[in-house]
């Protein structure tokens, strides 16, 4: 049974931009400017990869790390690994570790597959007879068997993923960590590299997994911690956590300067207003809910067509209001303008939201201006149901036992707090 | 991909758990090198072989200088006892310098000791020198069978082994210096190219050498290769033991610049995934 775990306490990280000495030339030029007083300063080019970052991972348990590119994920999984070591901060991992950071560290072309399966074992710190014992499984569960005694140099790019992955699933660790490496092989190789790092996981090996799969993290890992520009901002269930990852995405895009040559209109913000009309991103469910699109146009556009399309998380789309398909257009001028969407009751259940308005012009049904999914409205509800949607329903009671002389009883009760 | 067990061991206990990683490397190494090649592992011995008949032939045939150099045994013997050290020092450097900046994937994505990197690079080379001398025992043989230099065996030869040992423990030292000082300045390597060259000049490799109390004298009598090269041929072919002083200095020198390479590398190894 493994037993292993990861604890990371207050760890940061920090890097040059780009200013070390990579010749001697460079070396004594910056001597030579140190000298002359014309040095620059130090931290001028230092950023913080990781900061201040404190989570752990315990036996048997599967956590997601996820953030946007440069969040520090590739970091944390290489302070973990020993790759790097931290500027400050303790990092403590009990049990064997296992890192799949690169798939096949080691494989070299001219290298049989079964050559490359005793480098690539023995550089995750297996022994020989460790590997002899081996070696069929990792064989049989590549699926290369035909090829073993041929060069990897005239393998697949798919085959060498599978040969690579294949032996670090039998290093048999107490700690894992994955980073973004099961996007290899096809379906069927996925999905068992998949169910056997739940094998592991249910054995007892703590994993630590990074993706931007995010349906496949939500499947496999219960916990997730959330990474934004080296901070970790989130650290618990992972709808929750997939939720902040994005909400981080958001806010981080940044404005599209207005090419007024190039576009003909954008969609400049979207403000929502719960029942009292206040400004709010916190809404109830069954509450009322305004949203306003707020526009800028380079011309006069007559019956211009305003869209708003609701997602939740990365999943498929909720609902589309097309204006147009409700009859309604919008007699539009040039400059800034807006239109409101008026929804009576809010039918959604508590999480967080995202949405997303479009302008079309009438006539071609051509989008001259799409906002993506960047605004998102956080639904709150007190009695924790789960799904996404909060119909209004009612039950009723079926007469229990017909034998008896009580009269049988009605009961009813409405769901949801907010009806 | 790496595997570590994270209570942090002693460096050397590490290295004695990633010894089979060693093997692997330098049979890597090997295995690669004389992939696609006719002659495979021929070429350790057709390398220092041609040079020694090269430098016969200039020598002896070209510019007659071998009575000059007042050697007692042959001269084909002498230059092949110099030049099977020398490229096992000369390939086994060249390819330690570069050993951590090539292997730049597994350095920024595994664990695990890197000082096995330049010491794989020293393993393969030395399995190079093992089968090059083989062929000194079918030299040996001719010289014994075709000419009045007689070999005579004598109890100096098991000295050999320490020989060897001392030449690796020096060239492990240099190596984890050199390879870690050219993946911060790529200069290095190219550096020691050059002082390659010129350092087999400075060694008695290809004729005996008699440093003069000259200042350039003075310096080339410090290189620890001479009395070391030096020290193959007394044990093999004079059948003595090396002369005590200049063999010992060549200990020294080989253990202090072990302990200091290695400590220097000890320190500066969590570096090297984000500078390299």
């Amino acid at each position: 049974m493994a037993n292993g775990c990861i604890e990371l306490q207050n760890v940061s990280k920090s890097f040059r931009k780009g200013a070390a000495h990579d010749t001697l030339r460079d070396l004594i030029g910056s001597g030579f400017r140190r000298l002359t007083g014309r040095a620059r300063p130090s931290d001028e080019s230092a950023f913080a990869a990781l900061h201040d970052v404190t989570f752990d991972t315990k036996p048997g348990e599967a956590v997601g790390l996820i953030g946007a590119n440069g969040a520090g994920k590739s970091t944390a999984l290489k302070l973990i690994s020993r790759i790097m070591r931290p500027d400050s901060g303790v990092i403590s991992t009990r049990g064997r570790l296992t890192a799949l950071i690169e798939i096949g560290a080691g494989f070299h072309g001219d290298l049989t597959g079964r050559e490359n399966i005793y480098m690539n074992a023995s550089v995750l710190g297996m022994r020989k007879p460790e590997i002899d014992a081996k070696l069929d499984a990792i064989v049989a569960f590549s699926g290369v068997e035909a090829f073993l005694d041929t060069p990897v140099k005239r393998y697949s790019s798919g085959m060498q993923a599978r040969l690579g992955f294949s032996v670090a699933a039998h290093v048999d660790p107490d700690v894992l960590l994955v980073d973004e490496v099961l996007s290899v092989g096809d379906v069927l190789f996925r999905q068992r590299c998949v169910d056997h790092m739940r094998r592991l996981v249910d054995n007892g090996t703590s994993l630590l997994f990074v993706t931007h799969h995010l349906e496949q993290m939500q499947a496999f890992c219960s916990r997730a911690v959330v990474l934004d520009h080296g901070r970790l901002v989130y650290d618990g269930n992972t709808t929750d956590a997939v939720a902040r990852y994005i909400a981080a995405l958001k806010n981080d895009e940044p404005s599209k300067s207005f090419d007024a040559s190039k576009q003909a209109a954008r969609v400049t913000g979207m403000v929502f207003r719960d029942g009292t009309n206040s400004e709010t991103l916190t809404t109830h469910a069954h509450d009322a809910l305004d949203v306003d699109v707020h526009f800028q146009l380079q011309r006069d556009t007559p019956d211009l067509v305003v869209e708003v399309d609701v997602r939740r998380d990365v999943g498929s789309r909720l609902a589309n209001f097309s204006s147009i398909r409700d009859g309604v257009t919008f007699q539009a001028q040039a400059g800034l303008g807006h239109a409101t969407l008026r929804l009576p009751a809010l039918p959604l259940l508590g999480g967080q939201y995202f949405f997303r308005a479009i302008l079309r012009d009438p006539n071609s049904g051509q989008m001259i201006a799409d906002s993506d999914y960047r605004y998102s409205l956080f639904v709150e509800d007190n009695d924790k149901g789960t799904g996404i949607l909060c119909l209004p329903h009612s039950w009723q009671a079926m007469s229990v036992e017909p034998e008896t002389a009580r009269p049988p009883r009605k009961q009813e009760a409405l769901a949801g707090s907010g009806t | 991909m790496t595997t570590s067990v994270q209570t942090h061991q002693h460096p050397l206990v590490e290295l004695w758990n990633y010894r089979h990683l060693l093997v692997s490397l330098t049979v890597r190494e090997l295995r690669i090198r004389y992939k696609q090649s006719m002659l495979g592992i021929g070429w350790a011995i057709c390398v220092p072989l041609s040079m020694m008949l090269i430098f016969t032939f200039v020598f002896t045939r070209a510019v007659d200088v071998v009575a000059a150099m007042k050697i007692d045994i042959p001269y084909a013997l002498f230059a092949y006892t110099g030049l099977v050290p020398w490229a096992f020092f000369a390939a086994g450097m060249t390819s330690a310098v570069n050993s951590l900046v090539n292997n730049r994937s597994l350095v920024t994505k595994v664990y695990f000791p890197r000082e096995v990197l330049p010491m794989s690079a020293i393993g393969s080379a030395f399995i190079d020198f093992l089968v090059a001398s083989v062929v000194l025992i079918g030299l040996i043989a001719y010289f014994h069978v075709f000419t009045e230099w007689q070999f005579a065996p004598t109890p100096a030869m098991l000295f050999l082994p320490i020989v060897v040992g001392v030449q690796i423990m020096f060239m492990t030292g240099l190596a984890l210096m050199l390879s870690m000082a050219n993946l911060f300045y790529r200069d290095v390597r190219q550096v020691f190219t050059v002082v390659l060259q010129l350092w087999m000049f400075a060694t008695n490799v290809v004729y005996p050498l008699k440093p003069d109390d000259s200042l350039i004298g003075r310096v080339v009598s410090l290189n620890p290769m001479t009395p070391i090269i030096g020290a193959y041929r007394d044990c093999v072919v004079y059948g003595r033991l090396p002369e005590t002083g200049p063999f010992l200095y060549a200990v020294l020198v080989s253990v202090a610049l072990l302990a200091f390479g290695w400590t220097c590398f000890q320190h500066a190894s969590y570096k090297f995934a984000e500078r390299i």
